[in-house]
């Protein structure tokens, strides 16, 4: 596991993304290495409320002088959303990161990898995609959304699929831009005319991530789910985020996850 | 100017006043690279059962006005992973470790003291009374004078160490319950405990929590534990009391033990940040030095009226 760093950081760019969604970039006056899938917990200002951190997952990290800028991408759903979308530049956070396990990414070998985004569950998986095709590793890239104002950095997505020749397949709920429908669906769709994945990789809404479990156990495709219950500490201590696996116990999502195999999940994800 | 941070609860003497609370610590060593344990004044384990147990369903956390509410329904190890995995670790490295104790029967707080009696290391049990008592209709035992001291002189009976009792502010009346700890034979008396809270979604009109309700933490709380802190300290001014609830900076500190703790525990402030007890001790000796304390137990039980 990658050391756990309570980093002061500071909002350096902010750029619009959609209506309600946008990029954040902290810079770091460290180093900081972390995996695809792994979070972080960002304090939302400075005073005792909103008390807690908000998890927030890497959706990129790069070197930057002496330390690193860290990329998220947030939705703004409520207070701490709401603020860090308003903070100015140049605002100093705290940053625990990074936190959690990471999606297994594939040594290259064999068939492709399936990553697969829904809505806001972008983040961790354009971070995937991003290192995958600079390690020339091959993917396909679903990306879902409500509708097309709802997809993300298609343009991202689309670089990182051309470097390994893969396919990047679009859906919305509503049919504004791509396949009409789940993104699940065009999963599935793809699965049934025999293409073939090592595994699939995926981050977003629940049912999303359960339809994804279930098809998985369907079809007898292995998937990993980077999965979002509330958080408090994000470092296992609270037991506030906990999942229940298969053999009942209930253990942390920000210690053990957020990524699991949808098989190691309670049965009732992929019933 | 050379501050002493050393204070004693009852006969045992801790390096500095702050404590990390039962619940948002783990076991102990789950957070050392944020904060080392050995540097504390102690540490207090999530309370421990005779068996693992898994706990609530979820959700079981949301953040309220400057505090939390939590229903995590005591999940843990059980005391014997306990002793077997954290404990040797925690004597290697010096920790001052009370074990938080809970139980659904007095046979249940019993089992985990026996349990820990095996083992060196342990400075202090500290008992949660905030759990229902099955055999007693699902009353909590600390709700009940004549219940806790009968819980309390079992586990007196039980162990030569020291015995914490944890106060339960949602006892109706404070004073009685901590008067019936002192006489079940506790050494000292730790207070407060999270208060029974709710939160609503009113746009899906449900609880949030899926327990309906849980326990109030945070400095929403302060304010609340600082009168029941004092309030006791003036009735039985002789008793030890460690004080909790809201802790979020040395200053914070320093109001506790004016009113009357010997020491301190800092729960949700760890939550929000890992550093926070540890920072929170070295706030302490900033805040005494600015101020002319040379020794911090010249703090204790200090107000001026
Ligand atoms: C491991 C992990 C990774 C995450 N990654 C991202 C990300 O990359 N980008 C992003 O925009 N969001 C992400 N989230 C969700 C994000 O943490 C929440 O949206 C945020 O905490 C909401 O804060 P708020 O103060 O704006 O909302 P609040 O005012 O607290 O709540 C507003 C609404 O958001 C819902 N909500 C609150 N917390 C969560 C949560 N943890 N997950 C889902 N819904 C929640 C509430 O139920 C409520 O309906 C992630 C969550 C986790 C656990
Ligand atoms: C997530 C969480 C878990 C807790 N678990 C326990 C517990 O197992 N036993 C116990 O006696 N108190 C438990 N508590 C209560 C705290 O130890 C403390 O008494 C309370 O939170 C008030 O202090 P604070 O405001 O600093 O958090 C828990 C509190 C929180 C927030
Ligand atoms: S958020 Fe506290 S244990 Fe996961």
């Amino acid at each position: 596991m990658i050391a756990r760093h309570d980093l002061p950081v500071r909002v350096i760019a902010r750029s619009e993304l959609s209506p309600t969604c946008f990029r954040l970039e902290l810079v770091t006056g460290e180093p900081v290495s972390a995996a695809p899938g792994q979070f972080g917990m960002l304090t939302c200002g400075d005073g005792l409320d909103p008390l807690l951190r908000r998890a927030f997952s890497l959706a990129g990290v790069r070197p930057h002088e002496n330390g690193a800028i860290v990329e998220m991408l947030i939705k703004e759903v409520g207070r701490g959303t709401g603020l860090l979308h308003h903070l100015p530049l140049g605002a100093a956070l705290r940053l625990l990161a990074p936190l959690g396990n990471g999606f297994t990414l594939a040594d290259g070998s064999g068939d492709r990898l399936a990553l697969v985004a829904g809505g806001i569950g972008l983040p961790p998986v354009l971070f995937a995609a991003e290192q995958l095709a600079a390690r020339n590793v091959a993917f396909d890239l679903y990306l879902g959304a409500a509708s097309s104002a709802e997809l993300l950095e298609v343009g991202r997505c689309r670089s990182a699929v051309e470097v390994v020749g893969g396919e990047l397949v679009l859906a919305t709920d509503d049919g504004s831009r791509g396949e009409a429908g789940f993104v699940t669906a065009a999963v599935e769709r793809r699965l049934a005319a025999g293409r073939r994945y090592l595994r699939a990789l995926a981050c977003g809404p629940t049912p999303m991530l359960a339809a994804l479990a279930r098809l998985g156990a369907t079809r007898g495709l292995e998937v990993e789910l980077s999965l979002e219950e509330p958080m408090a500490c994000g470092v296992g201590v609270c037991l506030g985020c906990v999942v229940e696996l298969e053999d009942g116990r209930f253990v942390p999502t920000c210690k053990e996850g957020p990524v699991f195999a949808a098989s190691r999940l309670a049965a009732r994800w992929r019933a | 100017m050379n501050v002493s941070l050393r204070t004693h609860v009852g006969d045992l003497a801790l390096q500095n006043p702050v404590m990390a609370a039962s619940g948002t610590f783990g076991y102990g060593l789950d957070l050392v690279e944020f904060c080392p344990p050995e540097r504390l004044g102690g540490v207090v384990t999530k309370g421990l059962s005779p068996k693992p147990r898994r706990g609530n369903p979820t959700p079981r956390i949301v953040e309220t006005a400057a505090g939390m509410i939590n229903a995590i329904g005591l999940q843990n190890i059980g005391v014997e992973a306990f002793c077997r995995d954290a404990l040797p670790e925690l004597r290697r490295r010096n920790v001052l470790v009370v074990v938080n104790v809970f139980g659904e029967t007095q046979d249940a707080y019993l089992e985990v003291i026996t349990r820990c009696e095996r083992d060196e290391g342990i400075a202090a049990y500290e008992l949660n009374v905030s759990c229902p008592n099955v055999t007693a209709g699902g009353m909590e035992f600390g709700h009940d004078a004549g219940t806790l001291m009968s819980l309390v002189a079992r586990c007196r009976a039980s162990t030569s160490r020291r015995l914490w009792v944890k106060l339960s502010p949602n006892a109706p009346y404070l004073v009685d319950t901590a008067r019936a700890a002192v006489d079940g034979g506790a050494d000292a008396l730790s207070l407060i405990n999270t208060l029974r809270a709710m939160a609503i979604d009113a746009v899906a009109r449900r609880p949030v929590l899926a327990t309906r309700c849980g326990g109030l933490s945070g400095p929403a709380i302060k304010p609340i534990a600082l009168r029941m802190v004092d309030e006791v300290h003036r009735a039985l001014p002789a008793v030890p009391l460690v004080g909790i609830g809201g802790i979020e900076s040395g200053r914070d500190v320093a109001e506790f033990l004016l009113a009357g703790a010997s020491a301190v525990q800092v729960g949700t402030a760890i939550v929000r940040d890992p550093t926070a007890a540890l920072r929170i001790a070295g706030e302490l000796e900033a805040f005494c030095a600015a101020h002319g304390v040379a020794d911090v137990t010249e703090l204790i039980g200090g107000l001026t009226c």
